[in-house]
């Protein structure tokens, strides 16, 4: 395989981690919402809550992206298939980090509250000050291979025509005859994202370690 | 003639990499008496206590059990060799040992953890296991609570039935490495009451405790362990008594609030 | 209503039927294998010698860190190029999709039930382990008596996840054309022009599959519940 053909997976993985990157960003602000409605006392805001993560975790991805996909037109959204594939990711990913960040701050120790409490911390800066930060250090680990877990699973967009990192092997891998070294040198490719990826999370939770020791 | 004790300990050394944690201990324990082991944390006795159970390796040194030599032995000049690991098992199957953690196996009710090694090593049958399990439940008075899960018991209870897993395979000595540091003082009581009951029967006791009262009113021997060095060893009513090593005054001070003045 | 019996009966009903067993060969014998394979690799990096904990180890990251379609594209179409001679004669490893696909979950399945194994090994106290020493159990006595079993509690929801998250991906293998059930309701998807209504159908009956699978692994959970902690 020669260098061209790599570096043709290379450029095209750009893309992959543009359509992660942002699907992991808009799925956080998603899953926050959607955690703090699960854990909301209402009845019906928690259970919504708990249906939304339930669907999303309990179906496939793919199935999703092209849900997602054939629905946005007949509801009258024409949007280009990479936008439909954004969608769709945002959406899958907001519910797993969703389940993540409720049990990080489920598990935040109930004294650490209580001792807020007693300190006169108001509710506000207890869950400012206390429990966010204790739970995003708990959940960091968690994240940060949700992320990996999104990273790879994006290669399903391929299957609605986006153009990224597993479509250009697969067209490099039927136009060159060579699929063996094509999709061994994406996978390459996909492994060294995840391992910068890894990299960084343990940066951050080192930093969050040190932050809140 | 000359008694062979119960466990005899020359020169036992152990290194972590490079800390040495014991540096030559010397310790006889006295068949049918009970020897309590105190020290500061951090002063070696687990790691003493470890070593004679042969759960650690010692550096140097030799322990012998009842007269045979733990995993280690002199050899024909006098050097320091190691004994086939055949040889240990038959000796190891004369200690019994107590932690801290209690360690019960949280899959297996009380009856389970104590008739697991009746049958897998001992090979007795189920019936046979179950009915001698049952004995020493009765014996720590847990009989009524055989079927229950760790899960299910209080510390106290479940420390009373990692005691009677141990006494299960009738040990000829049985250790203690802080019975009750994890423990509530009411529940402490219980388990007391089941190691003091156990010392009248004449069983061979090494614990490691920080319960002073204990140790005055039923050890027939204090050694007290510092900086993984044996500092004193004797009687209580000498060791407790005045004058008093330094050492043991400041080591008293700390531990000595629970009412236990009165007992020495 | 009608339009949807008219599917499950005749010959739209036995193709899905046909798919729907698939689907669960595929991912009962996928995750069977992963789990099997999952547990021998976590055996052997714990207890082998330390060159094979690290070329597992490495092995182990690779799947973990590459995606699962391309695993699958390069066993499915990089196989026949791998070929191994000796002499004369030569085998390459030409799978049909089926066998592609029971090949990639397992092997993807095995990377991560090994993960999970290796975490249950870690997180049995020390001290039940020397426990079961003091009184005599030897090695095998305790790896079968005592480390499995409370192994088995611990890693047992890590467990329901994994093999729910295996049925997902049977889903990815109508990629290469393997006939489970979101291939053959795609068919039918595609010949009707029926694409939202079909997707919804297939989202509908694998949520339903995992959640009964869930539910199933709850149900065992608190069942196995008063075994797992001790007051320690
Ligand atoms: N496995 C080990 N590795 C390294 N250091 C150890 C280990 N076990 C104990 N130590 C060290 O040995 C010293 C004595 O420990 P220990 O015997 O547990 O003391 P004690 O039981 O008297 O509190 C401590 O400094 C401890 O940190
Ligand atoms: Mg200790």
């Amino acid at each position: 395989m020669s260098w061209e053909l790599f570096w043709l997976l290379v450029e095209a993985s750009g893309l992959t981690i543009l359509y992660s990157g942002v699907s992991i960003v808009i799925g956080f602000v998603l899953a926050s919402g959607i955690c703090a409605a699960m854990l909301s006392s209402h009845r019906l805001t928690a259970n919504g809550g708990r249906l939304y993560v339930s669907f999303f975790r309990g179906t496939p991805l793919l199935i999703q992206l092209l849900l997602v996909y054939y629905l946005l037109p007949k509801i009258g959204l024409n949007v280009p298939s990479e936008i439909a594939a954004i969608i769709g990711l945002s959406l899958s990913t907001s519910a797993y980090q969703a389940e993540i960040l409720r049990g990080g701050f489920q598990s935040v120790p109930r004294g650490l509250l209580e001792a807020a409490d007693m300190c006169g911390l108001s509710a506000f800066a207890s869950f400012r000050r206390i429990r966010l930060p204790v739970a995003v250090r708990l959940t960091l680990p968690a994240l940060t291979s949700e992320a990996i877990m999104l990273l790879k699973s994006s290669s399903l967009v391929s299957v609605v025509g986006v153009v990224e990192l597993t479509t250009m092997a697969k067209d490099l891998a039927s136009s060159t005859y060579q699929p063996l070294p094509i999709f061994a040198a994406a996978g390459l490719v996909y492994l060294i994202i995840n391992l910068v990826v890894a990299g960084f999370g343990r940066l951050a939770e080192r930093a969050a370690k040190r932050g809140h020791a | 003639m000359s008694i062979v004790p119960a466990i005899r300990a020359r020169g036992v050394v152990k290194r972590f990499a490079d800390l040495e944690v014991l540096t030559g201990i010397d310790l006889d324990v006295a068949r049918g008496a009970v020897t309590c082991l105190l020290g500061p944390s951090g002063s070696g006795k687990s790691t003493l206590l470890r070593c004679v159970a042969f759960l650690e390796e010692c550096t140097d040194g030799i322990i012998e059990i009842d007269g045979e030599p733990l995993g280690f032995g002199l050899g024909p000049n006098g050097e320091r060799m190691r004994l086939p690991a055949s040889s240990i098992r038959p000796v190891r199957s004369k200690i019994g040992m107590v932690f801290q953690q209690f360690n019960l196996w949280p899959h297996m009710t009380a009856l389970g953890n104590v008739a697991e090694a009746l049958v897998t090593v001992r090979r007795l049958s189920r019936s046979e296991a179950h009915d001698r399990a049952m004995a020493e439940l009765d014996k720590v008075g847990l009989a009524k609570r055989a079927g229950h899960y760790p899960s299910e018991l209080s510390g106290g209870q479940q420390q009373r039935v990692a005691i009677a897993r141990a006494l299960a395979l009738e040990p000829r000595i049985m250790l203690f490495d802080e019975p009750t540091s994890s423990l509530d003082p009411e529940l402490t009581g219980e388990v007391l009451n089941v190691m003091r009951s156990l010392a009248e029967t004449g069983m061979t006791m090494l614990v490691v405790t920080h319960e002073i009262g204990f140790a005055a009113s039923v050890a027939s021997k204090i050694v007290f362990l510092d900086h993984g060095r044996l500092l004193v060893e004797g009687a209580p009513g000498d060791v407790f008594g005045k004058p008093r090593h330094p050492r043991i005054d400041q080591f008293l001070d700390t531990y000595l609030d629970r009412g236990a003045a009165g007992l020495i | 209503m009608t339009s949807l019996l008219s599917y499950l009966t005749g010959e739209d009903g036995r193709n899905i039927l046909s798919g729907l067993i698939n689907t669960c060969i595929l991912w009962v014998i996928g995750s069977g294998l992963g789990a099997i394979f999952g547990f021998l690799i976590a055996v052997a990096r714990r207890y082998g010698p330390r060159l094979i904990d690290y070329v597992l180890q490495a092995s182990v990251e690779v799947i973990r860190g590459t995606p699962f379609l391309v695993q699958i594209y390069l066993l499915y179409f990089g196989g026949p190029y791998l070929c191994l001679s000796l002499g004369e004669a030569s085998a390459c490893l030409t799978l049909d999709p089926f066998e592609a696909g029971i090949l990639g979950l397992s092997v993807y399945g095995a990377a991560y039930y090994s993960e999970l194994f290796r975490a249950g090994f870690e997180a049995i106290p020390r001290g039940h382990v020397e426990a079961a020493e003091t009184v005599g159990l030897d090695r095998w006595q305790t790896l079968t008596r005592i480390i499995l079993p409370e192994m088995t509690m611990l890693v047992l929801p890590s467990m329901v996840n994994m093999t729910i998250l295996l049925l997902k991906e049977t889903a990815v293998l109508s990629i290469i054309s393997v006939k489970e059930l979101k291939f053959q309701v795609d068919i039918i998807g595609n010949r009707d022009y029926a694409f939202v209504e079909s997707f919804t159908i297939l989202a509908l009956v694998y949520w339903a599959l995992v959640e009964i699978c869930g539910a199933l692994g709850r149900a065992a959970e608190r069942r196995l519940s008063r075994y797992r902690f001790a007051h320690s």
